[in-house]
């Protein structure tokens, strides 16, 4: 957009003028330590490349959004009541696995403990795991371990969803469903 | 006649674009030039998150799912429906339910906002559990990515406590049961238990008006203000990382076999010279 003025042949550029000058943009450190032998990466400009899927994206979740807003409404019950214990009593569908373990172990323990640890656990694992291969196959036993810890929790968040109605007795969906969300 | 229209646009554009306020507004032209698109990335401030120029493979679709960018979204999302709503909720046990009822009777647009605003909530829970699943399958969190790992587990409790707190403020059945059996639960903890279901309910025994004040405020402004805090560390630490960890390297022995490979394809050469 800006071209730059031809000079006027007539002056002479000052001294000054003709030393380059720098100003610091930026300190870009050298990558990081886990950098063997890098070859040159094959990169594009952000923008158009990852803007234009960015927006794409988020233009595409505002529609399925507003989809499904526009067809299935949020849950509203009855005006809270605290002298009417609903059975069950389900907390929110992500809580619902440690309610599954709260069936088989004492509240300590299922409520407290457990996602306490886990909490914990996954802040940690950073610096518990000292594998310093990102490959699949050099990680084959924490992700073996990963994968059982995040199929517990799907599966016991499903069977506190699905499997369970009145006084938290077994349930198959296809009799009742005691789900809100 | 239309030469005539397109010049006529053409000049317009070109006026607009050169006048003074224009150019104090964006510091270099369209970015259509790599110099623009340079320009654009470091000059724009909801822009200069990003770098300016992203390795191919690591932008792919199919390697982040864009999880991590659809969880803030659903955030920005759920900042603005939340606002909107909060010009119609009164946190006060005696009229909280008949305003969420009001909001979907009388409110143009009340009961679309309030869909959004809970389907938003539930997807958001569920954008950044599979980017946290996501990220530990590419061992994204390993050096030197550690803490933002961390951070991140950080902001996975934030958004369930997000959701939690939410969870009450209709007042119904719903809200006040679930919210029952969590505070309860925060009880059976070691020590502090009474202090720590106190601390969330606000009154000894049961959920009642001191508990719908205290999740109200968390829900409002102490949790996306945390969450906001955390989300500023997160997406500056990418970049001070290194930016994106891209799909795994190859695996210690693919790099062995690549190297045997190299060794015998050197060595009919070496023994000719």
């Amino acid at each position: 957009m800006t071209t730059t003025e031809p000079r006027p042949a007539t002056t002479e550029p000052r001294p000054a003028a003709t030393q380059k000058r720098y100003r610091t943009l930026a300190v870009v450190k050298q990558e990081a330590v886990t950098r063997v032998e890098k070859q040159l990466e094959d990169s594009v400009f952000v923008w158009p490349h990852l803007l234009v899927r960015e927006f794409l994206a988020a233009m595409l979740m505002t529609v399925v959004l507003t989809m499904v807003s526009i067809v299935i409404d949020a849950p509203l019950r009855d005006h809270s009541n605290p002298n009417l214990t609903p059975s069950p009593a389900k907390a929110p569908w992500y809580f619902l696995g440690l309610q599954e373990e709260l069936h088989y172990f004492p509240p300590t323990v299922a409520g407290v403990l457990l996602p306490g640890f886990v909490l914990v656990a996954l802040a940690i694992l950073p610096y518990v795991d000292r594998n310093p291969s990102r490959a699949f196959e050099d990680r084959k036993l924490s992700i073996a371990l990963f994968t059982i810890f995040a199929l517990f929790f799907a599966v016991t968040v499903l069977e506190g969803s699905f499997f369970r109605g009145v006084g938290w007795q077994w349930i198959w969906p296809w009799q009742n469903i005691y789900f809100d969300l | 006649m239309s030469t005539t229209n397109r010049s006529l646009v053409d000049r317009t554009w070109s006026k607009v674009t050169e006048s003074q306020v224009w150019r104090s507004i964006f510091r270099h032209g369209y970015p259509d030039t790599p110099l623009n698109q340079s320009l654009v990335m470091m000059g724009n401030v909801f822009l200069h998150l990003h770098p300016v120029k992203v390795s191919r493979k690591a932008m792919k679709i199919t390697y982040t799912w864009c999880l991590g960018g659809l969880s803030f979204f659903l955030f920005l999302v759920l900042t603005i429906t939340g606002v909107f709503l909060m010009f119609y909720f009164v946190p006060d046990q005696t009229i909280a339910y008949a305003n969420i009822q009001q909001i979907q009777s009388a409110v143009a647009f009340g009961n679309l906002v309030r869909n959004m605003h809970r389907w938003a909530a539930h997807l958001m829970v569920v954008t950044v559990t599979l980017h946290m699943i996501r990220v530990f399958y590419h061992g994204a969190y390993k050096p030197p990515r550690e803490f933002n790992w961390v951070i991140g587990v950080a902001l996975f409790l934030t958004t369930l406590l997000l959701s939690f707190t939410g969870y009450l403020l209709p007042w119904d059945q719903i809200g006040y049961w679930a919210i029952t059996v969590g505070s309860n639960m925060a009880s059976y903890a070691p020590i502090f238990g009474t202090a720590a279901h106190n601390f969330l309910t606000g009154q000894p025994v049961g959920v009642g008006q001191p508990t719908l004040i205290r999740f109200y405020t968390l829900h409002v402004i102490g949790l996306p203000l945390a969450a906001a805090i955390l989300m500023a560390v997160h997406f500056w630490r990418i970049r001070k990382d290194g930016g994106e960890a891209g799909p795994p390297p190859p695996s210690r022995r693919e790099i062995e076999q690549a190297r045997a490979r190299q060794a015998a394809e050197r060595e009919p050469v070496a023994s000719l010279s």
